[in-house]
């Protein structure tokens, strides 16, 4: 065992910093342009615009350290905008489940960021429980085409995606985790409505997809009818490892103590303060242990290991630590936390502090609810029966894209 | 021992409980809170026709001569609606510095358009350096011939928009975290020198910053003495903790209420959620904190109404524990509401807006377990 960081990956360290400083945003330039050309120069890095992309199909290769060090830069640094779902949600599963003609048709624009994609899993009646869902595609009769109806729900960024990738039932009369067929069509087409939801931050991210009688080509099935359940709930763990935010949790902690120290207690501050102290040193000791958990994870899974328990781990804990770092945010901001609206009163921090507090109480629900997490860590690591009281699904839920 | 309300408590209740179901439907208060003034001036005269403006004051004054049960009879079932009407702001915190301190000619002046709903009160008790320490006053306010004359900022002061007179707490001496030395004025909102910023918090209500430069109040407009004015402006926090608390309490009651509910319709797993033990569990959880909440609420507001030696300790156990459990039950609600406790489309996002407000005012969770402990 080893925790220091080798010459080599310190040297790694220094050349992401450096490109990070070389091509940081300039005041006044095109932001856009500044972001195409960002990822057009980490790609001439050797695949730094797809870091986690496999080497086949233009990834760098990093080792787990040079994973970490990079998440804990960007973290730091501004990097461009970026959406998720195409680059690390749906890529894999064309990468792995997709035809040849697939991916050379859909890899590249998103690689490029050219096309935005959106997830369309979630729908009303199926949150934690996803293979509920009921969005119907019918297959033409001569086999060409689908056509889909239904309701996708919680759906992130469907208001600029491009294109959607779409978990859909093709039969039902077997398994409900049986007939699901994963689909790929463009959102701005005739039959598809998107309505936006107003969440509690007042924020607007996450929207209602409403899709009639769409026709969707059987070109854009991903591998076989009926067989999308298997190729989604592979990602569903990837996605929850991705939602923990360890780095970025690291920086909002330490934003926290500046914040709090500028709160003025007498002769000193806030962060002075026992009580706020001890909270923010819990905090802190939480996180320093899930920043290992964290590293083992990585670890395990660069020598070829199955996930450990620890990436179970990951979605629970990370989700509730930055809660706790929303909720003394909001606690360091005092009376000034209730200010809403544009007219800015207080310390400058506490308006945004509000907002951030109660779009994170969204974390535990989104990306798989922290009560169906804990079954999947009782049934899977822990090796329990189900409970006695009820029998939950046999597979893994979610909720929300 | 008696927790039985008298019969015109249970009328009290009654009413203010009909207004409630008949006027407060999620989407009205909606409408009331996004459209200045934030609140509707029918319901205020509503509120005047019906007596409730008149509750706090004397009856020799012609008040209802109520007590802190009163109030919390009226202001729980408020919290139930979410009312935004200021009754708080008025009547409990204004209207509890100028029953305590103006003189009688004051009071004669004021108190009768208070009560018939033509006037409008509010306190500014906040100062920004302050945080919750009532004490923590720079404000000053300096003698000046037949007048004094305030300057300095007075924080998120609810309802200072629509008030007439807003009082204000400012030092006339001492030092700026001394009891002593600090007084009371009830000034004319629209006086020279008072500047107002306006905006909304985020549970629908409203609040200003309130700027006093060189404002000019006559020697007429001190609450109580000069340089004792502390000891009021803590008494009518008392006030404001016991009513908000109460009205926390009937947001508590909705949230829990409104969760079992849904787990009871929502199905997940061929199950509905209600099935599923680690939930229940859960639900029994922000059950028994809303009952240790009513039970403290009730120990607190007695305690008070009847002067019982160590009321003020319970009062910071109460504003500890109000704060603590409606977090809880507040976001234990968004989380088993699922996706759908996120929106702003249910009402139950609201009510955990409203408690998260109430733990800021008068002193968080924290701020009063170190007041109880010390």
């Amino acid at each position: 065992m080893d925790i220091e960081l080798s010459a080599e990956d310190l040297g790694f360290r220094d050349e992401v910093v450096s490109f990070f400083a070389e091509n940081a945003h300039k005041d006044g330039e095109d932001y856009n342009q500044w972001r195409m050309d960002w990822f057009a120069k980490a790609k001439d890095k050797g695949g730094w615009d797809v870091p986690k992309w496999p080497t086949q199909f233009g990834g760098p290769g990093w080792s787990p350290t040079q994973h970490y060090i990079w998440e804990q830069e960007t973290a730091i640094h501004a990097t461009p905008w970026d959406m998720p779902f195409g680059l690390g949600m749906l890529a894999p599963i064309v990468m792995n489940y997709g035809n040849e003609a697939q991916q050379k048709r859909f890899l590249p624009d998103i690689r490029a960021r050219k096309v935005n994609w959106c997830q369309g899993y979630s729908e009303p009646g199926a949150g934690s429980d996803l293979a509920s869902l009921r969005t119907k595609a019918v297959l033409s009769e001569d086999g060409t085409y689908y056509t889909v109806t239904g309701t996708k729900i919680w759906t992130t960024m469907a208001h600029i995606a491009d294109w959607i990738f779409c978990l859909t039932r093709t039969d039902d009369s077997g398994r409900k985790q049986e007939g699901i067929t994963f689909l790929l069509f463009p959102m701005n087409q005739d039959g598809i409505e998107v309505t936006p939801i107003i969440t509690l931050g007042g924020a607007h991210s996450v929207n209602t997809v409403h899709i009639t009688d769409v026709k969707v080509p059987v070109e854009n099935r991903i591998g076989e009818e009926g067989k999308g359940w298997t190729y989604a709930k592979g990602l569903l763990q990837h996605e929850r490892t991705g939602l923990a935010g360890v780095s970025r949790s690291l920086v909002a902690l330490e934003s926290l103590k500046d914040q709090a120290r500028t709160i003025a207690r007498g002769n000193s501050t806030l962060m002075d303060e026992p009580a706020f102290k001890a909270k923010v040193a819990d905090l802190e000791v939480d996180l320093m242990a899930l920043e290992f958990t964290e590293l083992r994870s990585l670890a395990s899974a660069s020598a070829g290991a199955a996930p450990g328990p620890e990436s179970s781990i990951m979605k629970l804990k990370g989700t509730e630590i930055q809660q706790r770092i929303q909720k003394l945010t909001v606690e360091a901001g005092g009376l000034y936390s209730a200010a809403w609206g544009a007219t800015s009163v207080g310390p400058s921090f506490a308006r945004a502090g509000m907002g951030g507090y109660l779009a994170s109480r969204g974390y535990t629900i989104y990306g798989g609810a922290s009560e169906v997490q804990k079954d999947v860590i009782a049934k899977n690591v822990l090796g329990l029966k189900k409970s006695t009281s009820v029998q939950t699904s046999k597979e893994n839920g979610r909720n929300s894209s | 021992m008696n927790f039985d309300y008298t019969d015109e408590q249970k009328l009290l209740k009654d009413s203010v409980q009909r207004f409630v179901a008949d006027h407060y439907a999620l989407e009205n208060r909606i409408k009331l809170a996004s459209n200045a003034p934030g609140f509707s001036a029918d319901h205020w005269k509503t509120f005047a026709e019906l007596g409730w403006l008149t509750l706090t004051f004397d009856e020799a004054e012609g008040g209802f001569g109520g007590d802190q049960v009163d109030t919390m009879i009226v202001m729980e079932e408020f919290g139930k609606g979410l009312v935004v009407e200021p009754f708080l702001a008025s009547i409990v915190l204004g209207g509890g510095a100028v029953r305590r301190g103006a003189s009688k000619a004051l009071r004669e002046a004021v108190l009768p358009g208070v009560m018939d709903g033509s006037i409008q009160l509010a306190l500014g008790y906040a100062e920004e350096q302050a945080r919750f320490d009532l004490d923590d006053v720079v404000t000053s306010a300096r003698e000046d011939g037949d007048n004094y004359v305030l300057n300095g900022t007075k924080s998120m002061v609810l309802n200072a928009e629509t008030a007439d007179f807003i009082v204000v707490s400012a030092r006339t001496s001492g030092g700026q975290v001394d009891t002593d030395g600090i007084t009371l004025f009830l000034l004319d909102s629209t006086s020279d020198g008072v500047e107002r910023t306006n905006f909304p918090t985020v549970d629908g209500l409203r609040a200003s910053e309130v700027k006093l430069t060189n404002v000019r109040v006559p020697k007429e407009g001190v609450l109580g003495e000069v340089d004792k004015g502390y000891d009021i402006l803590n008494a009518v926090a008392i006030d404001g903790i016991l009513a908000i608390a109460a009205e926390a309490i009937g947001a508590m009651e909705i949230l829990y209420k409104d969760t079992v509910e849904y787990t009871q319709q929502r199905e997940q797993f061929d199950h509905p959620l209600s099935e599923f033990q680690v939930l229940q569990h859960r639900m029994v959880e922000m059950f028994m904190e809303y009952e240790q909440c009513k039970s403290l609420l009730y120990r607190a507001t007695m305690e008070t109404a009847q002067g019982s030696p160590g009321a003020e300790r319970t009062v910071h156990a109460l504003k500890h524990l109000i704060g603590k459990a409606g977090a809880f039950i507040g976001e234990n609600a968004v989380q088993l509401h699922g996706g759908m406790g996120m929106t702003e489309e249910l009402r139950i996002g609201h009510y955990f807006k409203r408690l998260l407000v109430i733990d800021l005012q008068f002193g968080n969770s924290d701020h009063h377990l170190q007041k109880f402990a010390a």
